[in-house]
């Protein structure tokens, strides 16, 4: 393995963030090459906390766009402070300038709001990290723009001009698969997937970030897991319920699983009402030890 | 975080142009734009670490999980060697089986479509003639009976259906000049020459295509509409933009792409390689297996349509609950079943009882007219 691959590895594992060497090797790549990270994967097996992990570990600042439905430039690139150009228009009623110098007054940078992605290319000293969160709720229109603004990394206002980017931002673009991303922007990106993560992964997940767990609820937690991941859920737990799950048993004072344990929290694992009657079958019929012991 | 760069060897730079060659001849997206990238990465990584290269490769190579197998494959046979496994798959080796994304070639005995007007019987499954007595108007006239020469009054049908599909309103906005949401930057423009700002500019919603999402059953007991039913769908998916369309006998098969951009007889030789035809019929095990794989298809403005006679070899409780998972997804469900053309056609097949609760509209596909009035129905 390459040095600066390994290093990158430690970097993220310093920043609290258990990592594999695929994540490490894309992270690497994603930052020699200044291409955007594409990262998919099920739902809470931390994609967005590469980009917040990113951020820590090259000490820069971190500018998160959440995307959703009808999702526009307005919010995402520029807007204007439309009162502050109330105010000036009110003000200046009495001024006899031409319109054409008021105008200019007023669609000016003083009276730009800037959004995430004028931000992110605009943005003074270090270059950021820019997390584009959950693209696949955005529309396709909001798509291809993203695309053009990633591949020039300037963005035109009509009042204003072209704006270029003062640096390029490191991307961190993250789906969740609820639609298909275009091939287009597949293309542009370095592609990693996040697979659920390995027993040992996960235990080692639960030691950072749940201190003072004790090892053998840890592996219970991590084994049990595996097991309700292998059966076919509705909704299949990700590292996100793992730890909602492993805090409820801390809170509980719990320092190993029996099978009224795991009823009393089986709502911080599962989130379908079909999935919680299946496990509450398997545990009735004394299935407890099956699913803590793989 | 720079990278001392070391020259790569000529054989190698050469070796690995030939493998994003290699790729692009499996189905990968690989452009020269990937090729200099992959160059550039074998740069950064350790030559002498095989799964490293692997994974970083992949990262630049590959765009999505479902195609992590073809590149693991073409991997493995270019680079030869050991046969390591890489830790990190992708969503093959989670819990569900993969679907191949891209068509298996022909095994012996495909089936050629020249002949696909002389009927054949399927694996002993029922052959339905419903509605043979039908006038005898093409537009009344059942698909069991038809020749060749309808593709146009198909084509011209899909065309119809598409536009009457191009009705919904988005969340986006767009400017209007009757009632919407006020639009301030255009009203601020407009106050610029006129003083105040009195008159308001506005937005509204502006139209949005519905998403088809087809799942067509072509096993043996479909035979006699398949032809029929592949064509509408072939015209259908040319005329929308968001549309995809898979087939299922035993296993499911996404033909998008062989559909797309190409004329009807392109599109029936690649479809010619699919295997899956007239095959015995597994709904609920293909349709658990499109759930699998492309549930991120499904949303609320989604029709999913589902044509089939219900004649269902595998076990009704899994098709039962694979419908009622894509109904809660979907916007709408549709089902169409040519059988239901037959006046005495009862839906009494086990597959068919425990599909129907979850379906929002049950309507017969046998004839022009039918899909007709599909148009009516396809609104999320």
């Amino acid at each position: 393995m390459r040095d600066e691959i390994r290093k990158i590895q430690a970097l993220m594992e310093g920043a609290a963030y258990i990592t594999d060497p695929a994540v490490s090797t894309a992270v690497h790549l994603a930052l020699t090459l200044g291409k955007p990270l594409l990262v998919e994967g099920h739902a809470g097996v931390g994609k967005t906390e590469i980009a917040k992990v990113l951020a820590r570990m090259l000490d820069t600042k971190l500018i998160r766009l959440q995307c959703y439905e009808g999702l526009d430039t307005a919010t995402a690139l520029y807007e204007w402070n439309y009162p502050k150009q109330l105010l000036r228009i009110k003000l200046e009623e009495r001024e006899t300038r031409s319109v054409a110098e008021k105008e200019a007054d007023i669609f000016s940078a003083p009276f730009l709001l800037r959004r995430p992605l004028l931000q992110a290319i605009t943005e003074d000293g270090r270059p950021p990290v820019l997390l584009v969160d959950e693209l696949d709720r955005a529309d396709l229109e909001f798509e291809s723009f993203l695309l053009e603004v990633l591949s020039d990394f300037q963005v035109t206002i009509p009042e204003i001009g072209t704006i270029s980017a003062t640096h390029r931002p490191h991307v961190v673009l993250t789906s969740n698969r609820s639609r298909d991303l275009s091939d287009a922007l597949r293309r542009r990106c370095l592609y990693l997937w996040i697979d659920y993560p390995s027993f040992d992964k996960e235990v080692r997940i639960l030691k950072t970030k749940v201190p003072g767990i004790n090892e053998r609820l840890a592996g219970q937690i991590a084994r049990a897991m595996q097991s309700l991941r292998r059966m076919k859920l509705a909704k299949v737990p990700g590292v996100a319920e793992t730890l909602d799950w492993a805090a409820a048993l801390a809170a509980l004072h719990a320092d190993h699983l029996d099978a009224e344990l795991v009823r009393q929290t089986l709502g911080c694992i599962l989130k379908e009402v079909e999935d919680v009657k299946r496990l509450e079958a398997d545990l009735a019929a004394g299935r407890f030890s099956e699913l803590v012991e793989g | 975080m720079t990278t001392a760069a070391r020259p790569l060897p000529r054989d190698l730079v050469t070796a690995t142009v030939r493998f994003c060659r290699l790729l692009r001849a499996r189905g990968l997206a690989v452009t020269p734009v990937e090729s200099r990238d992959a160059l550039r990465t074998l740069e950064l990584v350790d030559l002498g670490d095989r799964s490293e290269v692997h994974r970083a490769l992949r990262t630049v190579l590959a765009t999505r999980p479902e195609e992590f197998p073809a590149f693991d494959a073409a991997f493995e046979a270019f680079w030869g060697g050991r046969t390591a496994p890489v830790p990190t798959g992708g969503p093959a080796e989670g819990p569900a089986p993969l679907v191949e994304a891209h068509f298996p070639r022909a095994r012996d005995g495909a089936l050629d479509f020249a002949e696909w007007t002389d009927f054949g019987e399927g694996e002993g499954e029922p052959v339905g003639l419903p509605g043979l007595s039908d006038i005898e108007a093409t537009l009344g006239k059942d698909f069991s009976g038809f020749g060749g020469g309808e593709l146009e009054e198909v084509a011209r049908l899909a065309a119809q259906l598409a536009r009457r599909l191009a009705t919904r309103r988005s969340r986006r906005l767009r400017p209007t000049r009757r009632r919407g949401r006020v639009d301030l930057r255009r009203t601020m423009r407009l106050s610029l020459t006129r003083g105040e700002p009195v008159e308001l500019a506005r937005r509204e919603r502006k139209i949005l295509k519905t998403k088809l999402v087809v799942l067509c059953d072509v096993s043996g007991s479909m035979d006699l509409y398949s032809r029929l039913l592949v064509q509408f769908l072939y015209a259908l998916q040319n005329q929308l933009g968001r549309m995809e369309t898979f087939v299922f006998s035993t296993r499911l098969c996404r033909i998008t792409e062989e559909l797309k951009g190409q004329p009807w007889t392109a599109a029936l030789a690649r479809l010619g390689d699919v295997r899956e035809w007239s095959g015995g019929t597994k709904i609920g095990e293909s349709l658990r297996a499109f759930l699998a794989d492309w549930r991120r298809l499904l949303d609320r403005d989604t029709v999913v349509i589902v044509l089939s006679d219900g004649w269902d070899t595998g076990d009704p409780a899994i098709l039962g609950e694979a419908m009622s998972r894509i109904r809660r997804r979907a916007g709408k469900v549709i089902w169409l079943n040519p059988l239901l053309g037959s006046p005495d056609y009862q839906p009494l097949t086990q597959g068919m009882t425990a599909a129907l609760p979850h379906v929002d509209a049950f309507l017969p596909a046998h004839n022009l007219e039918s899909l007709r009035a599909l148009a009516g129905h396809l609104k999320p």
